[in-house]
This record gives C-alpha cells, sequence and structure tokens, in this order.
C-alpha cells in the first residue's frame, strides 16, 4: 500500500489527511492523485526525498504533500 | 517627499523636555523607516551606554506604509540597545499606537532619559504630555490597558509594559490591546528602567499620501486580493497555528528545550486542536487576515494564542493541553514577558532539574510549577531568580556544561524552530540582526522543498534574499509580512505602494541595498558595542552541533559545525563582510556609510 499524507489546507483540496492506496502499477503522482493541487506552493517528499507532481510512485511509498508555508 | 512627515517627537523624561525634528530627506531616502529609522538613531545617539540607564533611548518607528488603508499596514517597530543581548534589539507590533503616531503627524517618537516617578506619555497631535502614572505601577499590561482607556476613551493607541518591564525582566516586552506583543529582546524593561509605564498617543489628522486616489484603490485591490486567495479561509481558522502540524511532521517542533524535533502528543496541541478550542479571534489594525487565535484557558479566562507561543510554552515545556498552554501564555501576556523566551528559559530549568544541577526543581509539563516560576520570575526569586537575565545568563549560573543547551544566539532565545536538521535555518538564526528570531529569514520550506540537509551557496542566497525583504523592506515600510508570506499576496503591489505614497519609484535593486544597508549598520552597531565581538556570535548553540534527535523520521540527524562554518563564511562573502563578520570598508563605503567606517576602523 502506498501512503498518501496531506498537510494544512492541502488536505482539504484532497477531500481528506490520510489515504492508502494500493499502486500496482508505478505512475506518476498526479495521476494517482486526481485532484489539482496548487504545484508551485506545494512540496512533496516521497520517503522523505523531494518529489514532484510528475515523480513515478511504486507501492509501498509514503508520501507527503504539504504546502510552502513561511512560517509566521 | 510625500508619505511620511518626516518628523520626530522626541520626549526627554530627565528634564521633561518635548522637542521636534525633521527627518533629513537623505535619511528618508537611505532608511526608508521603521526598523531603518531606527538603526540609524541608536547608531548616532546610543553608544557605549549600560542598556537600562539614563543614557538608552527607545525609538518607536513607523514606515511610509504605516496605518494607511494597506494590508496589515498597522505596525511599528520598538527598538532599544537591548538589555537582554547587549547589541541592536527591536521588535515590531500591530497596535493603534502606530498608526495614531501617524495621524498625529509623527513618523517616530525616541523616548530618553528617566522620570523620576513612574509616568506616561499622552500624545495628542501637537501636545505632548508627561503624565503621573503611580496608580497604573504594578499593574498587570490589561488592568493598565483598561485604566488608561477609562481615562482617554477607547479611540487612542495604547502601548504598555506589566510588572516584568516595571522590574527590569531581561525578556519583558511592550503590550499593546491586551495581547499583542513586541520587543523580545527585553524593550519592556529599557521602559520599565525610565519608569515609563505606558505611551498613549492620538492622531486626528490625515497621513501624507503622493497620490491618495491610488492609493486607495490598489489597497482595495490588495484586500480582495487576499481574501481570493486559497488558503485564506484555512488561514482564517488556524493564522499561524497551522505551522505546528506541518513542524512535527517535519522535525522541527521544538521539544523538551530543543531536544527533539517532534512531540508525542502534538495533536492535543495543533491547529485542529486550536480550532476546537477557539471563541473569538481578533488581530492587528487595519489587517483582513487577523491571526489572534482566542481560546477560554484552563483557567475559564481568555487567551491570545499563535504558533510560536504554543510552540514554546507547549512541546518545549512538554505540556501537552492546549488549555493550559493558554494559562502560561495570558500570564505572559498580563505580566509582560515575551513568551518565546518565557518558554526557552522554562524549558531550560526543567532540563536543569531533570539533571540534577539546580535544587528545588521542575518537572516537565508540570503546569503549578510553571505558573510559580513565571510569578518568581517578575520578582526575582527562586527559580525566578536565575532567568530574570535569559537563558544565557541563566546557564551561566548553573554551569556544569549547561551552556551547550541555553538555547539562544546572542542572548536572545531562539523561536520556535528546531534547526538540528534544518542548516539553512540555523544560519538563519545565526545571522538574525537582533539574535535568534525568525522573523527576518524562515527558511525552512525552501531547505525541505530543494535539498533540505545541503549546505549550498544557493542556501545561503536564500537567507540573504529573505533577510533583504523581510528583515529590510517589511521591517521599514513598516507592514506585516505575513499576507505576502502566508497567503501569497503579490509583493509587487509593496513597490507601487510605496511609489503612490512617496511620489518615487523604488527599484528591486534599491530594495536590497536598503536591506543590506540597514543590515550593514545593525552588525556594525553590534561590534561598536561589543568589544568582545567575534565570529562565534554567530553560531547557534552546541546542542544542534552535538547531539542528533533520537526520534521521528530524522532521528540520528544533528548539525555538522565544519559545514555551518562553510555556510557562515559564504554568507560573510556575500554581504562582504569580513571573517569575523565585520562589515568591510568598500562594503560600507559602497553602502553609503562611509561615517560607520570611521567609527569601526577606530576600533581595530
Ligand atoms: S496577519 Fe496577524 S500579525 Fe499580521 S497584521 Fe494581521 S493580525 Fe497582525
Amino acid at each position: 500500500m502506498t501512503e498518501l499524507k496531506f498537510l494544512g489546507y492541502l488536505a482539504e483540496i484532497y477531500g481528506r489527511k490520510r489515504a492508502e492506496i494500493f499502486v500496482e502499477n508505478p505512475r506518476k503522482l498526479r495521476d494517482i492523485l486526481e485532484v489539482e493541487f496548487p504545484e508551485d506552493r506545494s512540496i512533496v517528499l516521497i520517503n522523505q526525498r523531494v518529489g514532484n507532481f510528475d515523480s513515478i510512485i511504486r507501492d509501498g511509498d509514503k508520501v507527503i504533500i504539504m504546502p510552502m508555508i513561511s512560517g509566521g | 517627499m510625500k508619505g511620511d512627515a518626516g518628523k520626530i517627537v522626541r520626549v526627554n523624561l530627565s528634564d521633561g523636555k518635548v522637542s521636534k525634528e525633521e527627518i533629513s530627506e537623505e535619511v528618508r531616502k537611505k532608511f526608508l523607516g521603521g526598523r531603518g529609522f531606527a538603526a540609524k538613531i541608536l547608531w548616532d545617539e546610543v553608544s557605549s551606554v549600560d542598556p537600562l540607564s539614563d543614557g538608552n533611548k527607545i525609538i518607536f518607528s513607523t514606515g511610509p506604509l504605516t496605518g494607511l488603508p494597506l494590508p496589515s499596514s498597522g505596525k511599528m517597530v520598538i527598538a532599544s540597545k537591548s538589555p537582554l543581548t547587549g547589541g541592536y534589539g527591536d521588535g515590531n507590533i500591530g497596535s493603534m499606537a502606530a498608526v495614531h503616531l501617524r495621524r498625529a503627524g509623527y513618523d517616530v517618537l525616541i523616548v530618553e532619559g528617566r522620570s523620576e516617578r513612574p509616568c506616561y506619555i499622552a500624545i495628542q497631535d501637537e501636545e505632548v504630555k508627561i503624565l503621573d502614572a503611580r496608580d497604573l505601577w504594578g499593574r498587570t499590561t490589561f488592568e493598565a490597558q483598561d485604566n488608561l482607556e477609562a481615562k482617554h476613551g477607547r479611540n487612542v493607541g495604547i502601548l504598555v509594559i506589566g510588572p516584568a518591564g516595571e522590574n527590569m525582566v531581561g525578556f519583558a516586552n511592550v503590550i499593546s490591546q491586551r495581547g499583542r506583543a513586541a520587543g523580545r529582546p527585553g524593550m519592556g524593561a529599557v521602559m520599565g528602567s525610565k519608569n515609563l509605564k505606558a505611551i498613549v498617543v492620538k492622531g486626528t489628522g490625515k497621513i501624507p499620501v503622493f497620490d491618495e486616489e491610488e492609493l486607495r484603490e490598489m489597497g482595495k485591490e490588495g484586500y480582495r486580493e487576499i481574501k481570493g486567495k486559497e488558503n485564506y479561509d484555512f488561514w482564517i481558522r488556524q493564522g499561524t497555528m497551522l505551522v505546528f502540524e506541518w513542524c512535527n511532521e517535519n522535525s522541527c517542533l521544538p521539544t523538551n528545550n530543543f531536544r527533539e524535533g517532534t512531540f508525542r502528543f502534538s495533536k492535543r496541541l495543533d491547529g485542529y486542536a486550536l480550532e476546537k478550542a477557539k471563541v473569538d479571534r481578533k488581530g492587528c489594525p487595519l489587517c483582513n487576515m487577523q491571526c489572534g487565535n482566542i481560546i477560554n484557558d484552563a483557567e475559564n479566562k481568555n487567551s491570545e494564542l499563535d504558533y510560536e507561543n504554543v510552540g514554546m510554552l507547549g512541546p518545549n515545556i512538554g505540556m501537552d493541553d492546549l488549555r493550559k498552554v493558554g494559562v502560561l501564555n495570558r500570564m505572559a501576556d498580563e505580566l509582560g514577558l515575551d513568551t518565546i523566551s518565557l518558554g526557552s528559559c522554562l524549558g531550560f530549568l526543567m532540563e536543569a532539574s531533570e539533571k540534577g544541577l539546580i535544587d528545588a526543581g521542575i518537572a516537565w509539563g508540570d503546569l503549578d510549577g510553571c505558573k510559580e516560576v513565571i510569578e518568581h520570575t517578575v520578582k526575582k526569586k527562586g527559580l525566578g531568580e536565575i532567568i530574570f537575565e535569559g537563558v544565557r545568563r541563566a546557564s551561566e549560573r548553573v554551569a556544569s556544561g549547561s551552556e551547550d543547551w541555553a538555547m539562544h544566539v546572542k542572548g536572545l532565545e531562539i523561536s520556535a524552530y528546531d534547526c538540528h536538521a534544518c542548516p539553512g535555518m540555523a544560519l538563519s538564526y545565526g545571522t538574525s540582526p537582533i539574535g535568534a528570531h525568525h522573523k527576518d529569514a524562515w527558511v525552512i520550506s525552501w531547505e525541505i522543498s530543494t535539498d533540505r540537509f545541503s549546505h549550498s551557496k544557493e542556501k545561503v542566497e536564500k537567507v540573504v534574499e529573505l533577510q533583504r525583504l523581510r528583515g529590510g523592506l517589511f521591517e521599514s515600510m513598516t507592514t506585516c509580512r505575513l499576507p505576502w508570506v502566508e497567503v501569497d499576496f503579490g509583493l509587487h503591489w509593496y513597490p507601487k505602494y510605496l511609489q503612490a505614497v512617496r511620489g518615487q519609484e523604488i527599484s528591486q535593486e534599491e530594495i536590497f541595498k536598503l536591506g543590506d544597508r540597514i543590515y550593514a549598520l545593525i552588525r556594525s552597531y553590534w561590534i561598536r558595542e561589543n568589544r568582545s565581538w567575534s565570529r562565534e556570535m554567530d553560531y547557534p548553540p552546541s546542542r544542534w552541533f552535538e547531539e542528533a534527535l533520537s526520534q521521528g523520521d530524522l532521528r540520528g540527524y544533528k548539525l555538522d559545525r565544519a559545514r555551518y562554518d562553510e555556510m557562515l563564511s559564504m554568507y560573510y562573502e556575500i554581504r562582504g563582510w569580513d571573517e569575523n563578520g565585520i562589515p568591510q570598508k568598500e562594503t560600507l563605503e559602497g553602502l553609503g556609510l562611509g561615517d560607520v567606517e570611521l567609527v569601526l576602523g577606530k576600533n581595530d
């Protein structure tokens, strides 16, 4: 299973804070998500490494999608 | 040049003299306002004095955008030579006092000398009075605000100190409107040292603007743009508290005196917990994204929370209940204590207790113990006496290696971001012009989105760029940076606003140069006032280099001292400072600070 985690307002765009998805064949993240995100204001981490919405996701990956915040 | 009154009102509390002076066109061009003016005045007028003596001055400084109908423009900078750090200190506050000062026709208020007895300054347009504050002395900031509103009406701007400032606690701040706070590096203590309890300002005039109609239209458009931003609603719900979950996920939430970057009970304190506990919202004047979240605390009183105070009075001291955090936060606001430094000092005491270094210690998360320490800090007794002058001095007293985990830079306690795994943010803290604070450059998102663990020149350049914009431009205009940094309000608006106000274009190059000039001047101030200046003053504490994180996804990570050093050298090179972080002759001359060079040169 691939774990997806969404932080902040991006969770509201996706509709959930967390999801577990079975990724049978490796696919681009954007194809898995099927929802549009503000990509230039988002950070994608795949297994704690920087990725993007075109990164290929394999089953078992841990993906965090979070807003590019600015810490006050 | 329009757009600033170009006027200083100066009040000498020793002889009661009030004078008014013009700010020259040259100074207005070179330093813009706010922090720029404050740095210039301190450089020119406050040298080699004890920060708590009558020779120090405290400066309340607005900028050309302050108080105008523009997004989040109700801000002013409060600056002085800091009793906590011995260097340049400032903080910005959202307050009607900023708006009224400009309406009264002044850009800057300078207070100097020392009153023989407790007093407050009341300004109404041209009239400036020094009034008796004996009945206010000893009162909390909330009580003093109420009392002054009863005397002067509610349509005034008020800045007050609490008992912490009166008793000159090193991290006493200035409070306005029951919860707006500023001046972490002891600006409240400087007011207390002058027997100055409060400032009340009422202005009824118009703030001069070059093209009023254009400005009004652009202001309206700006407010509209902010409201339309996709994360606006989320911001309104959580404000800066949205940072909490984000930091915990990214291992930068200060936990147990910055030992860790994740907190086991974070869900009890995060933005979603806040949403449940929230009873109201408030904020600074002229702002349509008000971020003060009011909760009902564990003692059934209102407490205004943001990320910094929850981070420092929550996980950093092992407190896992938002309503209890609210109690400590409210007490700090009432007494006029900075919550960030307080959280750091409490964390330090808890760790020292755990290690058996102090008698009658205090345990992690002990609410009653914390309340007692807070009360004792103001009275300078018990454990409160140890932290009275902040965590640096506390560690000098406790010794036994505690200097390594006294979490400060240059004497100012680190705000709520753990940097075991954020080298860029560590550099930002190391080089912040007031000691460790995040307002000048918060670079963690950028470093995570590129290469978190790199120590690249690109990262150093990013820190400098943010310092130029956040620490130079925003602190000097003087408006809140949060519309830009938090909801992505267009940065391109600000040069347009400045042009409509002053009738003069300002290029990006000039903006960057302004930031560099202010930075070079503040850095020169630190060096002039600290005879023992050294490169080490730009280092974060040893804990982040020596002790790795033991929990979370990034366990095992810590900073690398040699690589931090390389980044620091790159930083100095970009800034045109030498290997000890001292601005070079050509740099100062290139920034139009030749006179500064003459003074620094004599120190060699
Ligand atoms: S965003 Fe928050 S800090 Fe900034 S002006 Fe508005 S209320 Fe004040």
